[in-house]
């Protein structure tokens, strides 16, 4: 029976956040968290191969001490298990070093037969997580999956990179991507709610995994994140005449560079 | 007592909300043209075991308490208010027998009701007066087989589709509705006949219709608490029934405010949004205050009933607040929209007929200050 291996990132719902009209900056300040929409469906996939042959779900991640707050959360949609990191240093942490974390923690685990990302975080999305994850551990890494069966300690996987498809196969320990078509993320029921509480949930410590400062130190570091605000040029055609009114439209749409 | 949700609150909040987005909000609007009732959202519902939330485990419930059933009856109303109905409905049904049932009927019916495969209905109004005043439509009298109940009650919600009910009838004439006894009564029973739906103003989808009893036979064992206790079983019952009432209340007014203040912020006059207008600010800053004041006043009511004391006085309080303060929102969101707001393709009218339902159904608006006034001048 397959031990499969979820990560999730825990992120600010980005509904909560406003821009700031003067310097389109972000306010977070009464932002919510939430399990990073990709990671659902990663978590939901990982839950429905349990449900179907039997196995286990862990559930892993790193974040600001803020991700304690999902343990529920998370444990409410199927995992059997938590092991989180929660450390000040997650908030300024780059692909690299998220990467290195989760990477170390799995080495101090037994061995997982799959594991299971999202494609990319709400947040960032820097897609980097899974490639550098299954890099770290030397294992294969299957991204943009759509589908995916899993047969003994066979892999089968439909990868959608764009607006092609192919099949895959891979046998062994993976590191695999999910898209969003993949599977609908279940809405907990109230008694997985109120059950997830009595689920294992393991902390970390960041200090304890062996990394080196220089792992921790983030490469690539984010500057002053901005908010992109459309306006609208307000631009009225009058005329009396439809036809001409189109042809005004067109015109403006053209001088837009909208051809 | 806090005031603040506890994180399993909050999150059956969530999964409500979830809920109503993937299941309510794909339905709501055919549902407040035709008054279908929504048998598979029922299903659902049961499934994510909102039919069972507050009833205990061994009954098959969440046991997840009465602050969460506010939640989640606030979140599900933001979608659906008739839907939320339908839930309030059944669940007043299981308090009864919860709180006073034996454990025979307990384990008799808490478990059908927890799953959801047997929906409840509360049927407590009739054609005339108030609860426990004057005199009574339906008669139970003593049979050599237990009762026989004669008469009619009127509003039952859930009627139809319900596969029981909490029945409260008069056993003394003489003594009128001030003699209520509660029956737990099979749809099923021989001689009930439910009468034609009811052609309402708002909460369409969740069934109103009158229950016939023409001489219904009920064994000793239906009887429901002792024969002296249902005017007690009415005014606590219905006191759960103003809590969870003004949670769907708040519920439709948060969607009214969300949606105006949506409106506004796209909405230009004068080469302006009109969410830069002070009139406009001033009328939604005052109802999202209504909102969040009337939310903190039910909780508390509902973390008085988790905890086993008295909230009768308390949910009085939300009731009377929201039966004012309820259509007050709605004219004031409708205000921020203008012509637009009035117009049946956007929300706000149908949001407009089911907060009047919200406001005087279950325990009529003149019903809370006896309550409230009672307990300060006695």
């Amino acid at each position: 029976m397959p031990k499969i291996l979820v990560c999730y990132k825990w992120v600010l719902n980005e509904q909560d956040i406003k821009i700031r009209p003067e310097d389109l900056s972000l306010d977070a300040s009464r932002a919510k968290g939430k399990i990073s929409d990709f990671d659902r469906n990663a978590i939901e996939e990982a839950t429905l191969i349990v449900e179907q042959q039997g196995g286990t779900v862990d559930a892993l991640s790193y974040g600001t001490p803020a991700v304690r707050q999902s343990i529920k959360d998370v444990l409410s949609r199927g995992p059997n298990r938590l092991l989180w990191i929660g450390d000040p240093k997650a908030e300024e942490a780059d692909a690299l070093v998220i990467a290195k974390v989760l990477a170390a923690a799995i080495r101090k685990s037994d061995p997982y037969d799959l594991i299971l990302c999202g494609e990319g975080s709400s947040d960032m999305f820097y897609q980097q997580i899974p490639a550098r994850l299954a890099a770290l551990l030397e294992l294969p890494c299957l991204t943009f999956v759509a589908r995916m069966t899993l047969e003994g300690r066979t892999l089968m996987a439909q990868r959608k990179p764009g607006d092609c498809t192919e099949m895959v196969s891979v046998t062994g320990p993976a590191v695999v991507s999910v898209l969003s078509e993949i599977n609908k993320p279940r809405i907990p029921s109230l008694k997985q709610v109120l059950g997830a509480a009595k689920k294992p949930s393991e902390e970390i410590a960041l200090d304890s995994l062996g990394l080196a400062a220089g792992d921790l130190t983030p490469k690539a570091v984010r500057k002053s994140p901005k908010g992109f605000l459309m306006n609208r040029k307000n631009v009225v055609f009058k005329e009396s005449d439809a036809a001409a009114n189109v042809a005004k439209l067109v015109a403006s749409l053209k001088a837009e560079g909208l051809h | 007592m806090s005031i603040l949700l506890t994180e399993e609150q909050e999150l059956i909040g969530q999964s409500a909300r979830d809920f109503a987005k993937e299941y309510l909000d794909p339905i709501v609007v055919d549902m407040d043209h035709t008054g279908q009732y929504p048998a598979a959202v029922v299903k659902a519902l049961a499934e994510h075991d909102f039919l069972g939330l507050f009833l205990q485990g061994e009954y098959g419930g969440a046991e997840a308490g009465y602050v969460s059933l506010v939640e989640a009856i606030e979140n599900l109303a933001r979608s659906s208010a008739a839907v939320a109905s339908i839930v309030i409905n059944h669940s007043l049904a299981a308090y009864a027998i919860q709180r006073w049932g034996a454990a025979s009927q307990k384990k008799d019916y808490l478990p059908a009701l927890a799953a959801g495969s047997t929906l409840g209905g509360f049927a407590v109004f009739e054609h005339g007066p108030t609860p426990g005043v004057g005199a009574s439509a339906l008669q139970a009298t003593r049979v050599p087989e237990g009762w026989a109940l004669k008469g009619t009650k009127a509003y039952v919600r859930n009627a139809g589709v319900a596969g029981l009910y909490v029945v409260l009838a008069c056993t003394d004439p003489a003594a009128g509705a001030k003699s209520l006894a509660a029956f737990i009564v099979s749809a099923k029973a021989s001689g009930l006949t439910v009468g034609p739906l009811a052609e309402t103003m708002g909460l369409k989808g969740c069934p109103v219709a009158d229950l016939v009893f023409d001489n219904v036979i009920l064994a000793e064992s239906a009887l429901l608490g002792g024969i002296a206790d249902g005017n007690a079983i009415v005014t606590e019952t219905l006191a759960l029934a103003s809590v969870a009432e003004a949670a769907q209340t708040v519920g439709i007014g948060q969607a009214a405010v969300e949606h105006a203040a949506a409106y506004a912020k796209t909405r230009v006059q004068f080469g302006r949004p009109i969410a830069s207008l002070q009139a406009i600010q001033t009328l939604l800053a005052e109802v999202a205050t209504d909102c969040h004041l009337a939310r903190l006043g039910l909780r508390v009511a509902a973390q008085l009933l988790d905890q086993g004391e008295p909230f009768q006085v308390e949910a009085a309080m939300v009731k009377q607040f929201l039966a004012r303060f309820g259509s007050k929102l709605l004219i004031d969101t409708v205000q921020v929209e203008g012509g637009f707001g009035y117009s049946e393709f956007m929300p706000l009218p149908r949001l407009f007929r089911d907060i009047a339902g919200t406001t005087l159904l279950e325990a009529p608006a003149d019903y809370p200050e006896k309550t409230i006034a009672a307990a300060l001048l006695a």
